[in-house]
């Protein structure tokens, strides 16, 4: 994936500001940023929900504009926060988009017979998505994500809310996905996890980007957590203490 | 006590916001239209009769469906809110009770109530001080109705038969709102008040202002009453949506139109909103049409089946902002025809029950077939068509199925859009059959091969736009419902971008303009030309013959009137537009 100058303006405030990054292909990409720095609606932009004002975005060579149908293909997308068909059980959902992702019936079958039990959903056969908690509702997103075989997986905060074990299973999943041949873009706020995940690694602040490259590159001697405080500079963040505590 | 000051403060606080901006025109709009009612209400004071006793039955009946109708009504302060913070129940109450008075609608009501005031004074100084507290009581009555109709319909909506039941009452209110003229004219042809009006809660201040004091002491009685059922309402209303457990029927779609068609027909059946909506246009219709039915004339009874596809259609133009962001999906997929598998699944909702309907209460009517027939047709058609086109064109952002609070009816922070996008689709769904209802009306017969052919067209051309705009569009609507504003690039749907209280007002009139309009004032003036005095569903001809023609010219100047209104407004707003 690439993205070349992508620039996103909401009334008076610059959320994404002249961003461009490229993920090389077999990579698993993390990107980092405080809440509000513009990682989803950059991430949005680069595969194809939120029109840029300006700037480009590429997944395979293919513009994800100009020739949405053909990208769109080739990407999984787990979305933050979005609604799903919410009246639909989970096996449900995995069938009907299936279906419209163009697979053939039998193949929806067995896939999401095999997400459905590998995320541990299965259990939950007659619960309508409405009635998911919000780990089960990333987990069917996920699912969703995966079902189509994409070959790159933009993923927005895919472990918030997800429990432990089910966190462990995910973790198993994206690494199978990189050591196949496929490659990740995930956001996210724990520097821990994008350190024990990914070899890349993009920093976003105030809508531009900080920093980009290889993981021990951007990273340098210490942890990216003392990075990315140093990078995004809101300096003496240990210091702050509350008053009546 | 403090925790009453405290949200009537929040409540001020979300007031003054609102009062800035686009919605400001809203809040001031509708403001100034309820003070002229009101004006006219205190009005009313000044005559003797039952006049002012009606008027306030008026405003009560407006307090309780108001809200029911439009989405649950004024919700800036919820009861989740505030679950945290431990309070009993009967505090809470309190305080959004207080809370509930602060606002526009209160406002408007009391000033409208300061008629007790005035016919206090006419009994003497006495009835002028019985008059404060009963004014304060009477206020307190109609807010706390307001809330505990909302709070039980909620309720409700919990469970499939309470969604049916609450779906077939309300469809009877409106419905025989709409009709109120046939039980005036029942009633005595239109001249007396019915007596039991006085005894209804709304009449009990003006009872005491009149020397009834029990009634002062029943008003507060029956408001202790309310407060102590909507404290038990609140309480219960905390949790969410019970788990369903019932068996699911496997998905057995081969193509993606069909998985959207499925997917559809599931939301059909196991969304109680979606129940509800269709439940209340059947109702209506049905009442719609019997209501004639009072006066001994059954004319009407054919037309309940294509009164319900048209609310039908009203009812669910809103279908992609109901279900909030889950629009992302088919902006990921691009190629599939989404709008194609909503249509067929809205037709397989609607028109079974329709054409029963129709072919039941026609051969009931013993006719008349072609008419009734061809715009049947042409309306399933239209409705089809203008369902997914008006959802995509005139999206009114939705709450996340998922975030809704415990009120389930509403579906937007946006009530004005929702109401001002029924109305509209109330008209141009009816204009889909225009041309069918003509030529039936004309040559008979041949109006069927045309409203199949219009419905045909209409399903196949807008369900086609609606289609391209998705594609063109898909991101600029998923961004909308994201945020719950519209981007900023031109919309091309001009109306729609006119501030939301003009855009309401705006609506209103185009919507009330009708049936004065054409009904009322252009078919009556037919028929009286052409010397058809017999009773029908036409004020007109229930008149004394001196009065027919003004009557059906009253009707066509009203309607007349509220379009002017409304295209003056939308064009004031497109002047400003091209100036600013």
């Amino acid at each position: 994936m690439k993205i070349d100058g992508l620039s996103k303006t909401f009334g008076e405030k610059k959320a994404v500001d002249e961003v461009s990054l490229t993920v090389p292909q077999g990579s698993f990409y993390g990107l980092v940023g405080q809440n509000g720095a513009g990682k989803t609606t950059a991430l949005s932009m680069a595969v194809g929900l939120l029109r840029p004002d300006r700037g480009s975005a590429q997944i395979f060579g293919i513009d994800v504009w100009a020739d949405a149908a053909r990208a769109k293909q080739l990407v999984g997308v787990l979305p933050d926060a979005m609604a799903m068909p919410e009246r639909l059980t989970g096996r449900e959902v995995l069938t009907y988009l299936g279906l419209l992702r163009g697979l053939s019936p039998q193949v929806v079958a067995e896939r999401a017979a095999e997400l459905l039990a590998v995320l541990e959903l299965d259990t939950a056969e007659k619960t309508l998505v409405i009635e998911y908690s919000t780990g089960m509702r990333k987990k069917i997103g996920l699912a969703t994500a995966l079902l189509h075989a994409p070959r790159l997986l933009v993923l927005d905060e895919p472990f918030e809310a997800v429990d432990p074990v089910s966190a462990a299973t995910i973790k198993g999943i994206l690494r199978g996905f990189v050591s196949g041949g496929g490659s990740i873009v995930l956001s996210s706020h724990v520097m821990a996890l994008v350190e024990q995940l990914c070899d890349h690694v993009g920093v976003i602040d105030a809508g531009r980007v900080a920093a980009a490259g290889p993981l021990a590159e951007v990273r340098g001697a210490g942890s990216l957590e003392d990075r990315f405080v140093e990078l995004v500079g809101s300096g003496s963040a240990t210091a702050k203490g509350l008053s009546w505590l | 006590m403090a925790v009453a000051v405290t949200m009537a403060r929040m409540k001020i606080a979300v007031l003054r916001h609102s009062l800035t901006g686009q919605h400001g025109g809203m809040v001031i709009a509708g403001g100034s239209l309820g003070a002229v009612l009101a004006t006219g209400t205190i009005f009313l004071a000044f005559l003797d009769g039952d006049w002012l006793t009606a008027a306030y039955a008026v405003w009560m009946l407006g307090w309780i469906i108001g809200p029911v109708f439009s989405g649950g009504g004024d919700e800036s302060l919820r009861p989740e809110f505030f679950a945290m913070l431990g309070l009993p129940a009967h505090r809470l109450a309190v305080g959004l009770l207080a809370s509930a008075f602060v606002g526009v609608a209160p406002a408007v009501s009391l000033l409208a109530l300061s008629g007790l005031v005035v016919a206090g004074a006419r009994q003497g100084v006495l009835g002028a001080l019985v008059a404060v507290p009963a004014m304060v009581l009477q206020l307190a009555a109609f807010v706390l109705l307001s809330r505990v109709a909302v709070a039980v319909l909620g309720m409700a909506l919990r469970s499939r038969v309470g969604a049916v039941g609450a779906a077939v009452v309300n469809g009877a209110i409106l419905a025989f709102l709409g009709q109120g003229w046939v039980f005036a004219v029942a009633l005595g042809q239109g001249s007396g008040i019915p007596e039991f009006v006085r005894y209804l809660p709304s009449g009990w201040g003006l009872l005491a202002v009149r020397g009834d004091y029990l009634a002062l002491v029943a008003l507060a009685v029956l408001v202790g009453l309310l407060l102590a059922a909507w404290a038990a309402l609140l309480a219960r209303r905390a949790g969410t949506t019970r788990p369903s457990t019932r068996g699911r029927r496997p998905m057995r779609a081969r193509s993606a139109q069909d998985a959207v068609m499925a997917k559809e027909l599931r939301a059909w059946t196991r969304d109680l909103v979606r129940t509800h909506q269709l439940t209340f246009a059947l109702a209506y219709g049905l009442f719609f049409a019997s209501a004639p039915l009072v006066l001994g004339w059954p004319g009407m009874l054919p037309w309940a089946g294509p009164i319900f596809i048209v609310m039908a259609a009203a009812m669910t133009a809103n279908q992609y902002g109901d279900e909030g962001t889950a629009l992302w999906l088919t902006v990921m997929t691009p190629g599939v025809s989404d709008v194609r598998g909503r249509q067929l699944a809205w037709l397989v909702a609607v028109a079974p029950v329709a054409l029963v309907v129709t072919v039941a209460l026609t051969a009931v009517n013993g006719g008349p077939w072609p008419i009734i027939c061809a715009v049947t047709l042409a309306l399933l058609g239209g409705g089809a068509g203008l369902v997914p086109l008006m959802s995509v064109y005139g999206l009114v952002p939705g709450i996340d199925p998922a975030r809704r609070g415990g009120n389930p009816l509403r579906t937007s922070e946006d009530d004005g859009s929702l109401t001002g996008l029924a109305y509209l689709m109330l008209v141009l769904v009816a204009a889909t059959a225009a041309p069918a209802a003509v030529v039936a009306w004309m040559f008979g017969w041949l109006g069927v091969p045309v409203g199949a052919l219009t419905g045909a067209l209409c399903y196949w051309g807008l369900g086609l736009l609606a289609g391209r705009r998705l594609t063109a569009q898909g991101p600029e609507l998923l961004h909308m419902m994201r945020t719950g504003r519209r981007p900023e690039t031109k919309s091309t749907f001009q109306a729609l971008d006119m501030p939301k209280g003009a855009q309401t007002v705006t609506y209103l009139c185009w919507g009330l303009a009708m049936i004065p309009l054409f009904p009322q004032g252009i078919v009556a003036s037919v028929f009286l030309v052409n010397g058809m005095y017999e009773h029908s569903w036409f004020l007109a001809t229930y008149m004394a013959p001196g009065l027919r023609w003004p009557t059906a010219v009253g009707m066509i100047v009203i309607g007349l009137a509220l379009l002017g209104t409304g295209w003056g407004l939308m064009r004031r707003y497109r002047q400003k537009e091209v100036t600013a």
